[in-house]
């Protein structure tokens, strides 16, 4: 996992998610989303990321960005050398990523800016009005204190308005502003009338004729401590944010809302449940770690609606069972309610139905579907079943040793798919109705080893489409030719081995060089659309006593949009831009 | 030559303190030579019991109440254990559910396959060893890895060696009871293609035990639905997938996603598997069935032959007649 980041655009807008090498997955609100894969592939890591259950190593999950600034996000991260970029991008980050901790170092300047900041709010906060009112207004009453009240009540709401899991944005320092302006105006009044009710006549006191008094000097107050009331909230408040989002990123402010909104839905409805607990103790447990209720009354009931929502009806029948006392079906319907009951918006199910058997999966799915109807919740469903994606979800990303290899809607990534590894995937996915046979292309090997990704396209090892420039090694191309030696093959060299330049070298037999030359030509020729390595092989030419293979150039495919909402990572399908490009070239 | 196997009418039971669990009754099917024949139903309806009352090993609490199981005319039931280990692994062998996650760690592959050949063929260890190389090889494996442990295999190079074990004394008969399930879809299409081939290959018979109604459809030319410990159905698995008669095998066809089919969501089967300890009366899906009628929760329907090759048990068929009432078993407690 290299990168990871999930960007949700507030109301009805697209939900977005860039997980894994750098690559977008957008997610819309409402939609299912499945990322499919063969298992190790990063799927569930990616989930994983996103809810924070693990730590990404780089990359950003994003939330509620709107539309523009995340465009300005992808655009300012394509340039992370630019330094007016990188201070762009930091500041997007620092408004928006849950995961990104800034990691500035306390030097000198950051020390004296961070010092020159609190004294000027000290100043804007306290000396400035108490000069200006000493220089202004004649002193009066006790118009001090009028002063200290409003500047405190600022500073108070400065504090507040810090802290979790107030997120800081625009809407954030408007409420703050106006609830300061609000009890700026209000305290100064009943501080004067209060005032003048215990100085003046006790029966007179009233607020409407407290008003009705000529008050240049109070309204004079008035203005100066509404003025720096408000800047001494906002500066404090904004000064705090930016001191906490330092220290613990704004991972710390925001995760306890995020852990909310967005739930995960394990596997295994075996494993996932403590078979110590009740029904009840487990779905209402997250109710009482996010500290969402701990009335015993409320609980009690959002728990029965969550059990309700899954069809464990009624409720009551349920409630104070253990886990050894439900069917796998009922089980793993109380991790989808234990996910249901903090009302999330967002949903990660990785694999949920793949240890069920098919009566309940279907039951399950459906419940699932269901929700998304009546509540609007967004999927990102994990799984490995290409039969359960087409019929599920909306769009869908096949990822391949941590990369997706290609994203689109369902029609086109099933219905048509482009890339190779789609392709073979597709092919092998059983079908219920034995009329539709189709040619499966067997790939060759597992689970290719994430720690030894292969250059160029990272599936050319096992794809059946591989071509010049896709990756060739020299270790695969010397292995391919060793074998064919082994094979009776070669028989004009002695021996395959690798330059010290890192050059596939061959030593020459009896025949001479250009016997070797002609016979690895011609074998060449005639084997390279069975033998793919063979095609990585760009010429051959004979050197002091051996001959030396140089190889094509190669480059890893990147993600590119071939149609309308469906990208592809493959050299053999280039982008209609591509081709028109290297046409003209 | 008569039919390679053919079962009727099998019955077992498991005692357990909750009371019998009667946990396949009646079975009835045959698997004719070099033909795969699928075993299909939902969790705990009888598949793996079924199979392992074949090769006669059944847990110390299960016994088979009745029935015969006909190997090649002979019938396996009252065969005493001794003679049975001249047919067990020989004529018939079986690769266990889930036991490609119980090879032994520390002992290295090859002679975890070569053991059991000095143990049934009594062969010297090097000829046993020669030949777990080259089951290793008929598998897709390079006999290089005979000296490895079984940790450096991935899943599906576990199941190959699996397969290797259970055709090491050249049976006639495969049992895989669940051979792909919890694999990846590419390592499950490789698995089912070497099966395939080894079918071709060696003119194996084959009974693939799954819960996946697609895996069967893909490999087998017949195939046996079972719920609840009985049959529901059985046939040619063109037309009983195209042509499903028994609601059971109905909602189970429709409870699949088609991937080259419309994206329709799948139907449920409503309901829960019924207590095998004390199974519903009559019919054991009318419970669950949506055709269910009077006479479904009367009368249990016999699994009958409704066209050639074709046999169902259920009473929307006129020609289903009733099983007869049994005897009352009167088991020892
Ligand atoms: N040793 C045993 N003692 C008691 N009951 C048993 C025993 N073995 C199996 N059973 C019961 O017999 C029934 C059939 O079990 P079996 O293992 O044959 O099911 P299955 O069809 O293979 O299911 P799965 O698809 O889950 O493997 C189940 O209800 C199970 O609980
Ligand atoms: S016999 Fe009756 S209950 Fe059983 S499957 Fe047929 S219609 Fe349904
Ligand atoms: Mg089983």
């Amino acid at each position: 996992m290299r990168k990871g980041l999930l960007r949700e655009l507030a109301g009805g807008k697209p939900l977005w998610v860039r997980a894994v090498d750098g690559v977008d997955l957008d997610i819309r609100r409402g939609e299912v989303f499945c990322l499919v894969g063969e298992s190790g592939c990063g799927k569930t890591s990616t989930g994983k990321a996103i809810l924070k259950l693990v730590e990404a190593t780089d990359g950003d999950i994003l939330l509620e960005m709107p539309e523009g600034e995340a465009r300005a996000y992808e655009d300012v991260r394509q340039r992370p050398d630019d330094p007016e970029a990188r201070k762009t991008l930091d500041g997007l980050r620092r408004k928006y990523s849950v995961t990104w901790k800034e990691s500035l170092p306390w030097t000198v300047e950051q020390a004296l800016k961070s010092a020159g900041a609190f004294l000027a709010a000290v100043f804007l906060a306290i000396v400035a009005p108490s000069l200006l009112l000493a220089a202004v207004v004649e002193p009066f009453g006790d118009p001090w204190s009028t002063i200290g009240l409003c500047v405190s009540i600022g500073l108070i709401l400065g504090l507040i308005g810090s802290l979790p899991p107030t997120r800081l944005s625009r809407r954030t320092r408007v409420i703050l502003t106006l609830l300061a302006l609000g009890s700026i105006i209000v305290a100064p009044i009943s501080a004067l009338s209060l005032h003048r009710a215990l100085v003046g006549d006790v029966s007179r006191f009233d607020v409407g004729a407290a008003l009705a008094t000529p008050w240049t000097q109070e309204l004079a107050a008035m203005l100066v401590g509404f003025a720096f009331g408000a800047i001494a909230a906002g500066g404090s408040s904004s000064l705090l944010l930016d001191w906490r989002s330092r220290s613990e990123g704004m991972a710390g402010i925001h995760m306890r809302s995020i852990r909310r909104r967005l739930q995960l839905i394990f596997q295994d409805p075996y494993e996932s449940l403590n078979p110590k607990q009740s029904v009840y103790e487990i779905v209402s447990e997250p109710l009482a770690v996010n500290r969402i209720s701990t009335n015993p009354g409320e609980t009690s009931a959002l728990v029965r609606e969550a059990l309700t929502d899954v069809g464990l009806r009624p409720p009551e029948e349920f409630l104070f069972r253990f886990p050894h006392e439900l069917s796998g079906g009922q089980r793993q319907r109380v991790s989808i309610a234990a996910a249901l009951v903090l009302q999330p918006d967002f949903i990660v199910a990785d694999e949920p139905v793949s240890m069920l058997d098919v009566s309940i999966r279907t039951e399950i799915l459906q419940v699932m579907m269901e929700l998304r109807t009546r509540r609007g919740i967004t999927y990102l469903f994990i799984t490995h079943d290409l039969s359960l994606a087409w019929v599920l979800a909306d769009r869908i990303a096949v990822m391949y040793l941590g990369k997706i290899v290609e994203m689109g809607t369902t029609e086109q990534v099933i219905g048509h798919p482009m890339h190779p590894y789609t392709k073979a995937l597709i092919s092998v996915v059983p079908s219920p109705d034995p009329r539709h046979k189709v040619e499966r292309i067997i790939l060759k090997g597992e689970r290719p080893d994430p720690s030894d990704i292969p250059p160029g396209c990272r599936f050319h090892p096992r794809c059946p489409f591989a071509f010049e420039r896709c990756g060739w090694t020299a270790e695969e191309v010397a292995d391919q030719l060793r074998s064919l030696k082994a094979g009776g093959m070669l028989a004009t060299a002695s021996g395959v081995d690798l330059s010290d330049a890192g050059n596939v070298r061959l030593s020459m037999g009896g025949g001479g060089p250009d016997a070797l030359v002609r016979e690895l030509n011609a074998l060449v020729s005639e084997r390279r659309e069975t033998l793919l390595p063979l095609k990585g092989i760009a010429a051959v030419h004979a050197t002091n006593g051996f001959v030396e293979l140089s190889l094509h150039a190669s480059s890893e495919p990147p993600l590119l949009e071939i149609e309308p909402g469906n990208s592809v990572a493959c050299h053999l399908v280039s982008p209609p831009a591509t081709v028109s490009e290297s046409l003209t070239a | 030559m008569p039919t390679l196997l053919e079962v009727r009418d099998l019955t077992i039971e498991f005692r357990t303190k909750a009371g019998i669990v009667h946990a396949v009754e009646g079975a009835s099917f045959n698997v004719e030579r070099g033909e795969a024949m699928g075993l299909a139903g939902e969790s705990g309806c009888g598949k793996t019991t079924t199979a392992l009352a074949l090769m006669r090993l059944l847990p110390y609490n299960g016994r088979i109440v009745r029935g015969s199981i006909s190997f090649e005319g002979r019938d396996l039931v009252p065969v005493p254990e001794d003679s049975m280990r001249a047919i067990r692994w020989k004529e018939m062998s079986i690769v266990f559910q889930g036991a490609m996650n119980s090879l032994n760690p520390v002992q290295r592959v090859g002679r975890q396959i070569a053991e059991p050949i000095m143990l049934h063929e009594e062969a010297e260890p090097e000829a046993s060893f020669k030949r777990a190389g080259d089951l290793l090889e008929l598998v897709g494996i390079s006999r290089n890895r005979l000296n490895d442990y079984p940790h450096e295999f991935s899943g599906g190079m576990r199941q190959r060696v699996m397969i290797a074990m259970a055709l090491a004394c050249n049976p006639k008969l495969v049992i895989a009871d669940e051979p792909v399930t919890a694999l990846d879809v590419m390592i499950q299409a490789q698995i089912l293609d070497l099966l395939e081939r080894l079918r071709r290959e060696l003119h194996l018979a084959m009974i693939l035990i799954s819960h996946d109604l697609s895996v069967l459809a893909d490999t087998c030319e017949q195939v046996t639905i079972m719920y609840a410990g009985k049959t529901m159905e059985s046939g040619k698995t063109m037309d009983l997938f195209t042509d499903p008669k028994h609601p059971y095998t109905q909602g189970l066809v429709g409870a699949f996603p088609d991937i080259r089919g419309p994206r329709n969501m799948p139907e449920a089967i409503p309901g829960d598997v019924p207590s095998l300890i004390s199974p519903p009366s009559g019919c054991v899906f009318h419970p669950r069935c949506k055709f269910a009628f009077d006479r479904c929760t009367k009368a249990e329907p016999a699994l009958t032959e409704l066209s050639v090759g074709r046999r169902a048990a259920c009473f929307l068929y006129p020609q289903v007649t009733e099983v007869p009432p049994r005897p009352i078993a009167i088991t020892e407690v």
